[in-house]
C-alpha cells in the first residue's frame, strides 16, 4: 500500500454512523503490487486469465484495505457477503482513488453488522468499480 | 474463453488448495492481517476454532473462473454477488464452479446470468452467488 493511506486517524465501530464517509485514499497499482497479489491468489497464468490488466478483485482488495487503514474493528470480524460491479479495464501502473462509506449499521444482541459501500475511480475520475461489503463483528 | 456461450453451459472449474502459507501470503499482499486469518492461537479460541481464509481470497478464485470464461468482458463489465456460507480453512481444497443459467438481451446487448458455487472437499458450500457478464460480440 502507498504511504498515502497510512497514518490516518482511526475510527471505531461504535463511532460509525450510516452515511459516514471514510477519508478518500489513492494508490498506485504498481507492477510489483499486482505481481505480489497474483502470487498470493495462486494465479498460474496471469496473461491468459487477465490479459495483462489488473485483476478486478485486486482493486477491490486494495480498496477495502485502504478503508480498513482508518477503521478499527475487533479481531474476529468476518466477511458475510460481497458485491462488485466492474466498469473498465485498468492497466497495471494506474492510480486508483477509493471512496468508502457506511451504508448500514445493525446492532443485535448476538451480532453487529456493517454494510460498507466502495466506489473506485481512476485518475480521470472515471468509475472503475463499485462494491458493497457486509461484515459481521463479534459482540 | 468459452468456445460457445449458451444456456446451461458449465464454466471452467478452478481448483485451489488452501494452506496457511497461502493465507499468510494473501494477508501480506492485501494488508488484511485480521488475526482470524493469520493468528492460529487467537483463531483457535474463537467459535471458528481455527484460522480461515480471507473471503476475498476465495472470491479471487471465482473471478479467475469468470475471467477464464469471459475474458475482458468480465474485467470491464462483470457483476458479482456472493455470500460466504462456510469458512475455507487450511488444508481445504476449494473447487469453484458455475454455469450459465440464462441469457438476456437489454438495449441491444446480451448478458449471461451465471450461478456460482465454491465447495470444499467435503462438498460443503463455502460461497454461493451469481454473476452477470456482458457477452463478447464475437460470441453472440
Amino acid at each position: 500500500m502507498s504511504e498515502k493511506v497510512r497514518n490516518k486517524a482511526m475510527i471505531s465501530y461504535e463511532e460509525l454512523i450510516p452515511g459516514y464517509e471514510f477519508p478518500p485514499a489513492s494508490y498506485e497499482l504498481s507492477a510489483s503490487l499486482i505481481s505480489k497479489y497474483l502470487e498470493a491468489v495462486d494465479c498460474a497464468d496471469e496473461l491468459k486469465v487477465f490479459g495483462g490488466f489488473v485483476p478486478p478483485l485486486a482493486i477491490g482488495s486494495y480498496a477495502m484495505a485502504a478503508m480498513a487503514e482508518s477503521l478499527s474493528l475487533p479481531p474476529g470480524t468476518i466477511h458475510a457477503s460481497q458485491e462488485f460491479e466492474f466498469f473498465k479495464l485498468v492497466p497495471i501502473g494506474a492510480t486508483i482513488n477509493c471512496q468508502a462509506k457506511v451504508a448500514r449499521k445493525l446492532a443485535r444482541a448476538t451480532m453487529h453488522m456493517l454494510v460498507l459501500e466502495l466506489d473506485v475511480l481512476d485518475q480521470n475520475r472515471e468509475r472503475v468499480q463499485l462494491g458493497k461489503a457486509t461484515i459481521v463483528l463479534p459482540v | 474463453m468459452l468456445s460457445e456461450i449458451c444456456e446451461g453451459k458449465s464454466l471452467p472449474q478452478v481448483v485451489k488448495h488452501i494452506t496457511q502459507e497461502k493465507i499468510n501470503l494473501y494477508a501480506e499482499a492485501s494488508g488484511d492481517f485480521n488475526p482470524i486469518h493469520v493468528d492460529e492461537s487467537f483463531a483457535a479460541g474463537t467459535p471458528l476454532g481455527g484460522t480461515i481464509a480471507h473471503g476475498m481470497l476465495i472470491l479471487a478464485y471465482v473471478s479467475e473462473m469468470m475471467a477464464l470464461a469471459f475474458g475482458q468482458s468480465w474485467l470491464s463489465g462483470g457483476r458479482l454477488s456472493a455470500r460466504f456460507k462456510t469458512p475455507a480453512r487450511p488444508g481445504d481444497t476449494v473447487t469453484v464452479s458455475g454455469k450459465i443459467d440464462s441469457i438476456e438481451y437489454k438495449n441491444g446487448i446480451s448478458y449471461a446470468n451465471c450461478s456460482l458455487e465454491c465447495c470444499n472437499q467435503k462438498e460443503e458450500i463455502i460461497v454461493v452467488g451469481g454473476a452477470v457478464v456482458r457477452i463478447p460480440s464475437s460470441k453472440r
